[in-house]
């Protein structure tokens, strides 16, 4: 065998390299050994890599998230593979001599090991939800209730979150420096004293103690009124809308709910309870050409039963009005008075993540670094 | 016919006539078909380049983001990669006998497969980020396509003698060579997993997501990783090692533009499109 290929140079090696290093007492020492075979890594990498290849093929999206990606064993798999990676490699660059070659690769597996300890670190303290805001509104962030979704690790404390968080505009066609950023929120957080303000879109997020706030969707919201015949109003609220893809690839916005990854169409309670509904209510919103926050209203209204369902049929009343405008349906008067937009922003703390994302650069040069060291040691020859 | 998809279609010509007389140089064991065969590969790079220029020059946006221009950038660089290489070491002749079929076929996909020009970037390609990943996955394509040329040529000095096989340097030299090659295609890979992390954490606030591009390309990762592991843990050398870079090489075709492009990775939500 030629000297250029063997791998620590000086020292003539036996294939498959066995480790060096060994505990004394025995219980200890099997372990040791069978954490510190080559054998097992090399499976272990082959049956990741073939989990990878299922996930992606045979069964996919979310089911290859719940089956594989995100179940307990897989995870468990890669824990494993750390271990194992630690133990392997240690156990033989251990006594070695410290060249620019092995250097490098000391480097390499280390910033594996802080990468799996950057995870664990993390998942146990992260926190990530996603929190829907209509312009002007404001939620108290540390409030679990504020948040649509939440997940978090095991010793995460909502007291980290403090103040508020309000959503002060949605600017649609957002432009930086030409580039069509689509739609920037202006968003607030914090509290009195400690506060910041900025605008987000999709590759720009807001940092503010710790925390990451991230733009996710947008949607328009209508104001309705409902008033009775002598112009009194009795109630009123947002109701964000849904944009629905129809069949000739145009959109409908529209009241609705997500089923799976479909957004259907679907009536909404009005007034929404705990007030007592008067009906259900179907809304569509068709936007104007011309102006921004203005169009056309559609209405569908369905009676209630006694128990406060919808009854099947056809609605008793449909009609249409311009933002603004009213539509009368028996002895009461709606009306949509404004657009707004709402908005869904996640919110992310990650205290892992540096570690993580830092150890992937060490992770490089480590591997330059012994490439280069090769490259190097074969030129001298 | 427009003069974006004529010069298209001569570079693909061009490199389809650098294929045959590579393959037909090997087969009658003419080395001067291996020149001609070097020849028109370099006339087929200057329309492939002036493609991608105008393309570019015609929106300003960058031209690699559809199937069709990912694949014109990984044959691009592939060509740059082997051509360097060829003109800078006279080494290894027949190196075009898979380099330029494989290119060939690929280029002319694109070519079926090619669109107008994107009228806009998407926001969420607006990063810096993709720079570094593009490159870093199209630089490691080449790498390992010009690492599987090698591995070709070492089975066929294996069981062939003489002639053109006689000017082929030794095996253990081609041998290191590849690995050579694997090894500058493996940190590419890193480089392009690491800002494809970085651009998604910068997008959505994760590194990673096991989404199935993400997973795609671990999978390219995981396999040239194992590649080097083979060698420089278990020993592998030679044959095995010649064997495995040819496998892996269709691995990488089917991992980079055969499945993850027909997925659709980015949730679609309740996000308002303006048409
Ligand atoms: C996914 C996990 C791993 C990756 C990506 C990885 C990557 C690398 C790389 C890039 C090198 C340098 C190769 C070269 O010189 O060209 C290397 C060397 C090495 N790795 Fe790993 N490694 C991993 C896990 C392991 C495991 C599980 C073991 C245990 C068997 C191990 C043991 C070694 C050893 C002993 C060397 C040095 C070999 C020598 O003496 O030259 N690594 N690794």
């Amino acid at each position: 065998m030629s000297n250029i290929d063997t791998p620590s140079g000086s020292e003539p090696e036996q294939y498959p390299i066995e480790p060096r290093y060994h505990p004394i007492h025995k219980i200890p020492r099997k372990i040791y050994d069978f954490f510190a075979s080559a054998r097992l890594a090399m499976a272990l990498l082959v049956i990741i890599l073939v989990c990878c290849l299922t996930g992606v093929t045979i069964v996919r999206g979310e089911q290859a998230w719940n089956l594989i990606f995100n179940s307990l064993w897989f995870n468990a798999l890669l824990v494993i593979l750390v271990v194992n990676i630690a133990c392997c490699f240690f156990g033989r660059i251990w006594y070695r001599k410290l060249t620019v070659i092995s250097f490098g690769m000391i480097l390499f597996h280390v910033s594996f090991v802080a990468i799996l300890l950057g995870i664990v670190y993390n998942s146990l303290f992260y926190f990530r939800g996603t929190i829907r805001l209509t312009e002007g509104e404001v939620l108290l962030s540390g409030d679990p209730q504020s948040y649509d979704i939440i997940d978090k690790g095991r010793f995460f404390s909502f007291s980290r979150l403090k103040g508020e968080t309000s959503l002060i505009r949605v600017n649609t066609g957002y432009k930086i420096g030409g580039e069509d950023k689509r739609a920037a929120y202006e968003v607030s957080v914090g509290e009195e004293d400690n506060k910041k303000q900025g605008v987000i879109y999709i590759t720009h997020k807001l940092t503010h103690d710790g925390f990451d706030y991230f733009n996710d969707k947008e949607g328009y919201s209508l104001l309705v009124t409902l008033a009775d015949r002598h112009g009194h109003e009795l109630y009123g609220a947002y109701l964000p809308l849904q944009s629905i893809k129809q069949k000739d690839d145009s959109y409908l916005y529209a009241t609705g709910h997500k089923e799976g990854s479909k957004v259907k169409a679907s009536v909404v309670l009005f007034p929404a309870p705990p007030v007592k509904p008067l009906f259900a209510m179907q809304l569509a919103y068709q936007l104007s050409k011309v102006k921004e926050r203005d169009g056309v209203a559609a209405f569908e209204l369905y009676a209630l039963d006694n128990n406060g369902m919808t009854k099947d049929g056809p609605p008793y009343a449909t009609g249409k009005a311009a933002i603004g405008g009213k539509f009368a349906a028996g002895e009461y008067v709606l009306s949509a008075k404004e657009v707004r937009y709402w908005v869904g922003m996640m919110v992310r703390y990650e205290p892992g993540k540096t570690i993580v994302l830092t150890s992937l650069w060490v992770a490089l040069a480590g591997m330059i670094i012994t490439t280069t060291g090769r490259m190097l040691k074969s030129g001298k020859k | 016919m427009k003069p974006e998809l004529m010069l298209f279609w001569t570079a693909v010509s061009l490199y389809g006539l650098s294929t045959f007389s590579y393959i037909f140089g090997m087969i009658a064991k003419q080395d001067k078909l291996f020149s001609v065969g070097l020849f028109s590969a370099l006339a087929g790079f200057f329309p492939h380049v002036a493609v991608i220029a105008m393309r570019w020059s015609a929106t300003g946006i960058s031209p690699f983001i559809s199937i069709s221009e990912s694949l014109t950038l990984g044959v691009f660089m592939t060509m740059l990669l082997f051509l360097v290489f060829q003109f800078s070491t006279k080494k290894v002749r027949p190196l075009g006998v898979l380099v330029m079929p494989v290119s060939f076929v690929l280029l002319g996909w694109a070519g079926t497969l090619m669109k107008e020009v994107a009228a806009t970037l998407a926001p969420a390609l607006q990063s810096g980020w993709i720079w570094v990943h593009i490159v870093g996955a199209s630089a490691g394509f080449a790498s390992v396509l010009i690492a599987a040329g090698l591995g070709l040529l070492y089975l066929l000095k294996e069981r062939n003698s003489g002639g053109i096989y006689e000017k082929l340097p030794d095996l253990n030299v081609i041998d290191v060579m590849a690995y050579r090659f694997v090894s500058g295609g493996f940190i590419l890979y890193s480089l392009m997993m690491i800002s494809g992390c970085f651009w998604s954490n910068q997008v959505k606030g994760n590194y990673w997501g096991w989404d199935p591009v993400e997973v795609w390309s671990l999978v390219s990762w995981l396999t040239y990783g194992i590649y080097l592991h083979l060698r420089v843990t278990f020993g592998w050398r030679g044959k095995k090692m010649a064997w495995y870079a040819l496998i892996a090489l269709i691995a990488m075709i089917v991992s980079y533009w055969g499945i993850p492009f027909t997925v659709e990775t980015f949730h679609s939500g309740f996000r308002i499109d303006h048409n």
